[in-house]
């Protein structure tokens, strides 16, 4: 791996989104939350069997959605480093830093539902496909993320081996989707990503849920590039700091001598 | 770095890996020994009701409208998929969406004859979203 381009700070210049980019994506990412908690609690209307319960859906469905892309995206960035002609390490980067978000969203989403689940099915939790496959999902890319912590003699040896187990783990994404229509399940079937692809939710209520997933998308876009740029940093972080502590001992010492 | 400085985050890695690989087989196996039918419908209940005895399971049907009766440590209600129905005997407190066609899974196991003994209700509710209808048809007029 070749010699990054460096800028004043002798730091590298790798980064996903252009700064100015990264900066309007912030700012549209706190609007659309502040509009979707405005959308979630008043704008759209109370469920008519659930009551306001049915509210948490705008923060559940989206996390669940948005780890699916993000396991997505590390699916993908997996295949591409393991194909010879687009193996670079921005795949493997990208890779892991999706991974640590998708898992983050999986959390959510089984959090989110158990606070959804004990006022609307009368239980915090079921051993049901849907639920078991989900949390299945989570420790499966948790394992990923663990995985990728442990340090390989050889570090593209060692990349392969993760993309490897990513692909592996992916596996479930569509056993948990599919889940509700292959197996009986106490978690419903879905309502917008159905077989039928006729969502089943009512104007405003549907308006709010691709807010909630617009919002949610641009929170991913935002910690990913941040995520990320965490990771450029921390990889050639020994050596800048090597090459600072020798630089100031240069400095010191022909001080002395002076 | 001394070796066992070395060796050590490895350790915990490979450690921390064992842990999840077992937890996710325990998982599996609990999910594949009784769970992947979650529920049996009324039909399929009472079709199989002499092979069952008495051994736990769920389920699943909708509450008939206005069979519902309160008793000393529950309540007393028929159950329906729109073919066949019985009469379930609860023992417990009752979840709040629990009403008059509810879709519901109740857990117990028959009693006698086409009784079944239920001692938790859980509401399964449909993936449809909506906000109440008002009734125009049958709205009070307001006399001028």
């Amino acid at each position: 791996m070749s010699e990054a381009e460096r800028d004043d700070a002798g730091l590298p210049r790798d980064e996903l989104l252009a700064p100015m980019l990264r900066r309007v994506i912030g700012v549209v990412t706190i609007v659309s939350l502040v509009a979707l908690v405005l959308f979630g609690l008043w704008g759209a209307p109370t469920d008519e069997v659930q009551g306001d319960a049915q509210r948490v859906m705008y923060l559940h469905v989206p996390s669940a959605w948005l780890a699916y892309l993000a396991f997505f995206v590390t699916a993908a960035a997996s295949a591409l480093f393991l194909w010879r002609r687009t193996r670079a390490e921005v795949w493997d980067r990208l890779a892991g830093a999706s991974a640590e978000l998708g898992v983050m969203f999986t959390g959510l989403a089984l959090v989110l539902g158990s606070i959804w689940g004990r006022p609307v099915w009368g239980v915090w939790w079921a051993w049901d496909a849907r639920l078991v496959s989900t949390a299945l999902l989570f420790f499966l890319f948790l394992g990923y993320c663990a995985l990728r912590r442990i340090p390989a003699a050889d570090p593209v040896g060692g990349a392969k081996r993760n993309a490897i187990a990513a692909l592996i783990a992916f596996v479930d994404v569509p056993i948990v989707h599919f889940s509700v229509e292959w197996w009986r399940t106490l978690h419903q079937q879905a309502t917008v990503f159905n077989p039928q692809l006729n969502p089943q939710i009512h104007g405003v209520m549907g308006l709010t849920l691709w807010l909630g997933t617009i919002a949610f998308t641009l929170l991913y876009v935002y910690l990913l590039d941040r995520r990320y740029r965490l990771a450029v940093l921390e990889d050639g972080r020994a050596d800048r700091e090597l090459e600072r502590a020798i630089a100031e001992r240069i400095s010191t010492s022909r001080g002395v001598v002076a | 770095m001394t070796d066992a400085n070395k060796r050590r985050p490895r350790y915990i890695g490979a450690a921390v890996l064992c842990a999840l690989t077992v937890a996710i087989a325990v998982v599996l196996v609990v999910v594949l020994s009784e769970n992947v039918v979650y529920f049996r419908t009324v039909s399929e209940a009472v079709n199989d009701r002499s092979n069952q005895g008495h051994d736990r399971f769920r389920l699943a049907g909708a509450v008939v409208p206005g069979s519902r009766k309160e008793t000393d440590n529950g309540v007393n209600f028929e159950m329906t998929d729109g073919n066949k129905t019985v009469r379930v005997f609860h023992h417990g407190d009752t979840p709040a969406l629990f009403k008059d066609n509810t879709p519901v899974l109740c857990e117990g196991r028959w009693g006698n004859g086409l009784i079944f003994d239920s001692d938790r209700i859980l509401i399964r509710h449909g993936p449809k979203y909506q906000p109440p209808k008002v009734d125009t048809k049958h709205a009070p007029r307001v006399k001028a």
